[in-house]
C-alpha cells in the first residue's frame, strides 16, 4: 500500500470529463493497483479512481493511470508532502457478525432456548418450496418448524406458513407447527403469525452467544 | 531466461510448486511461480507469505534468467502438452512454452513485487520420510479448520521424552503421536493446512525437519517446504490425558471403519453415533427422527467395572480417530459418557487419539 499526500490536480478522462483543482489530498495506490485520490472528508468514497487491471506511469511530477477501456486519470503532483509505502499482506477478509447465517447457527446449538426440551432434526430442512431453517423435535413427539430472521416482518410469517403447509403433507413429521424467530419482530408479523397458529419468539444475540450449547469440550 | 526439459520433469516441478499458491490472495503476483534459471537448475518457488514451496530439477539451459507466471496456468499448460521436450523462454513481457506442436504464451507477472523469501539454508534432523508423512496424517486429523482460533489450526511440534512429539486439537478432540528417536531441538505450532501438503510438494525416502525460531523448514531431494509457525500458547494439553480407564473394548479397526462407514449414511454431523460397550463386543447405533437409523453388533473383547457402558461421539470425529489408528486392532478406552475416552492401537504405541464424548 502506497500513501502519498500531496497538494495535486486531478483530471479524468473516459466516461465523463472531471477536474479536481488544486488542493492537498490522500492518493492511495493498493497492491492490487487500484489508485483513489481522497479528500478530507466524504466517508469512505474517493473523489476519482482507477480500478485495476490499469498502467500506472510516473512522471516527473505526474501520475498518468490508463485501463484498458481508454480511461486516463491524470494528477499533477505539486507538493509531495508523505509519500511511503508499507507491506499489508494478505487480509483475512471481513468477518460479519450477527447475521442470520450466526442467528441460525446459534439457535441450532441452543434450540432449547426457544422452547423447552426442543431437540435439533436438521439444519436447511429441505421441501420442495425451498429449505426450512431449523427442524426440531419437541419432547412429546412433535416436529417444530424454525425460520430465523434478524428482522421478523410478514413475509417471513408467510415463508414459513408455507414451509408448515408443505412439511404436514409428510407423515413421518406430523404434526408439525412453526416457530418464527427474530431479533426484533414487527407488531403486523407477530399479528399475523398469531392468526396462523405460529408461535413469534424474540432472541437475543448477545445473550445467546452467553448461553452455554452443551457441547462438551476437552478445554 | 530459456530452458528445454521433458514434460513430466517441468509439469512435476511446477505442479509441486504451484500447491502453495492461493487462489484467494490480495497480492497478485503470489498467484505466479517464480522461475529461476542459475547454472544447470530450474528453481520453482512458490509461496502464499504462510507456506512457501520450493522445487528444482535439472534442465538444458540455453540462457539463465528469472520470471514470475501464473502458477495454476504453468502446471495446467505444461501438463496437457503431448509428452516429449518442452522449451520454457521469456521475451519481453510473455512465457513462451512450447512443447511438440502447441505454443503458449502466458504474461509475464512483476518480478519486482514476488516476494523476497527467507533462504537461508538450516541444518535439520533427518527422518524417515514416509514415517513422517504417515504420523503428521494422524494428527493433523485433530487440528482445527476454524481460522478465528488459529492455534488450533496448527500441529505442536515440541522434543517428546524419546524423540520429535507432535499435537493437534480442535477442542473436541486431540491427537498425539511420538516419532522415536528424532531429535529435533526446537518446538513451535505449525500449521497443519501446510503439513498436509508436504507429502505432496517434498515428500521422499528422507525429509530433513529443522523447527526454527519462525518457520519450520522441511527439505529434501526434491526441495523444500517453508511454513511460518502460529504464534500463541498451544493448549496445556498433558494434564487432559486421564490416567486410567475403567472400561476397554478391543476390535477389529476394519470392522468399526466400515460400521462407521455404515452409519455416516444416516448421520451427520450433530447426529451422534452410540457405542455400547458390553460383553462381546461394542453396539454402534445411530437414529434420526426424519430418516431412520441404524444398529449393528461389532464383535471385541470388553473389559470393564460395569456390564455395559454407554458413550455417544460425533460420528466424523469418531471415524477420524480409528482411521488414524495404524494397527489391525483398535482399543478404545472409557471413563464413562461425560468424560474423554481415548482411542489408540493393540501393541502399537506411539499413538493416541483422545475424543470428547457427545451428551445424549
Amino acid at each position: 500500500m502506497r500513501i502519498v499526500v500531496a497538494e495535486c490536480t486531478v483530471d479524468y478522462q473516459g466516461r465523463l470529463t472531471a477536474h479536481l483543482p488544486r488542493a492537498r489530498r490522500l492518493i492511495m495506490v493498493k497492491a492490487d493497483g487500484c489508485v483513489a485520490v481522497h479528500a478530507d472528508g466524504g466517508a469512505y468514497k474517493p473523489l476519482n479512481w482507477m480500478n485495476a487491471p490499469n498502467l500506472l506511469e510516473e512522471g516527473d511530477g505526474t501520475w498518468v493511470v490508463t485501463n484498458p477501456k481508454g480511461e486516463r486519470l491524470v494528477i499533477t503532483l505539486h507538493d509531495v508532502i508523505h509519500d511511503s509505502t508499507f507491506e499489508l499482506g494478505l487480509d483475512p477478509g471481513l468477518q460479519k457478525d450477527g447475521v442470520e447465517a450466526n442467528l441460525q447457527q446459534l439457535l441450532a446449538d441452543r434450540p432449547w432456548v426457544l422452547e423447552d426440551g426442543l431437540t435439533l432434526i436438521r439444519r436447511e430442512y429441505p421441501t420442495d418450496i425451498g429449505p426450512v431453517d431449523l427442524l426440531c423435535a419437541d419432547p412429546h413427539g412433535g416436529t417444530v418448524a424454525i425460520e430465523v430472521k434478524r428482522r421478523g416482518e410478514i413475509d417471513g410469517v408467510e415463508q414459513l406458513a408455507r414451509y408448515l403447509e408443505r412439511l404436514s403433507l409428510d407423515p413421518r413429521l406430523r404434526p408439525v407447527r412453526g416457530i418464527f424467530a427474530a431479533q426484533q419482530i414487527t407488531p403486523q408479523a407477530r399479528t399475523l403469525a398469531a392468526a396462523r397458529g405460529i408461535a413469534a419468539v424474540e432472541v437475543d444475540y448477545e445473550g445467546l452467544q452467553e448461553v452455554d450449547s452443551g457441547e462438551l469440550r476437552l478445554f | 531466461m530459456r530452458i528445454r526439459a521433458e514434460r513430466d520433469d517441468l509439469a512435476d516441478v511446477f505442479t509441486r510448486a504451484n500447491r502453495a499458491v492461493g487462489t484467494r490472495t490480495a497480492l497478485p503476483v503470489l498467484q505466479g511461480l517464480l522461475c529461476e534459471v542459475r547454472g544447470s537448475t530450474l528453481r520453482v518457488t512458490g509461496t502464499d507469505l504462510e507456506m512457501t514451496v520450493r522445487t528444482q530439477t535439472e534442465v538444458e539451459v540455453t540462457e539463465e534468467g528469472r520470471a514470475v507466471v501464473s502458477g495454476k496456468l504453468l502446471a495446467d499448460a505444461v501438463r496437457k502438452l503431448p509428452p516429449g521436450a518442452v522449451t520454457i523462454g521469456t521475451t519481453d513481457s510473455d512465457v513462451e512454452i512450447i512443447g511438440n506442436g502447441p505454443r503458449f504464451t502466458l504474461r509475464q507477472l512483476s518480478l519486482e513485487d514476488f516476494p523476497v523469501l527467507e533462504e537461508t539454508p538450516v541444518t535439520g534432523t533427518e527422518v524417515d520420510g514416509d514415517a513422517l508423512v504417515e504420523a503428521i496424517g494422524q494428527v493433523a486429523v485433530a487440528a482445527s479448520n476454524d481460522a478465528a482460533r488459529p492455534i488450533l489450526t496448527g500441529v505442536l511440534f515440541e522434543p517428546g521424552d524419546d524423540g520429535l512429539r507432535m499435537v493437534a486439537t480442535d477442542s473436541y478432540r486431540l491427537a498425539v503421536r511420538d516419532l522415536p528417536g528424532v531429535g529435533v531441538a526446537g518446538s513451535g505450532l505449525v500449521p497443519a493446512r501446510g503439513l498436509r501438503e508436504l507429502g505432496r510438494t517434498v515428500g521422499a525416502a528422507k525429509v530433513s525437519v529443522a523447527v526454527e525460531s519462525r518457520e519450520a523448514v522441511f527439505a529434501s531431494e526434491r526441495g523444500s517446504l517453508r511454513l511460518r509457525l502460529i504464534e500463541g500458547t498451544f493448549p496445556k494439553y498433558r494434564s487432559l490425558l486421564p490416567e486410567s480407564y475403567p472400561n476397554e473394548v478391543v476390535v477389529e479397526r476394519e470392522a468399526l471403519l466400515e460400521a462407521l462407514d455404515r452409519v455416516s449414511l444416516v448421520a451427520e454431523d450433530h447426529i451422534p453415533v452410540r457405542l455400547v460397550l458390553t460383553e462381546g463386543g461394542v453396539e454402534v447405533a445411530v437414529s434420526r427422527q426424519d430418516v431412520g437409523g441404524e444398529t449393528e453388533h461389532i464383535p471385541g473383547e470388553f473389559n470393564g467395572t460395569d456390564e455395559r457402558v454407554q458413550v455417544a461421539f460425533n460420528p466424523r470425529y469418531l471415524a477420524d480417530g480409528v482411521g488414524a489408528v495404524a494397527a489391525d486392532q483398535v482399543r478404545i478406552r472409557v471413563i464413562d459418557g461425560l468424560k474423554p475416552s481415548v482411542i489408540d492401537g493393540v501393541d502399537t504405541p506411539g499413538f493416541l487419539y483422545l475424543l470428547m464424548p457427545v451428551r445424549v
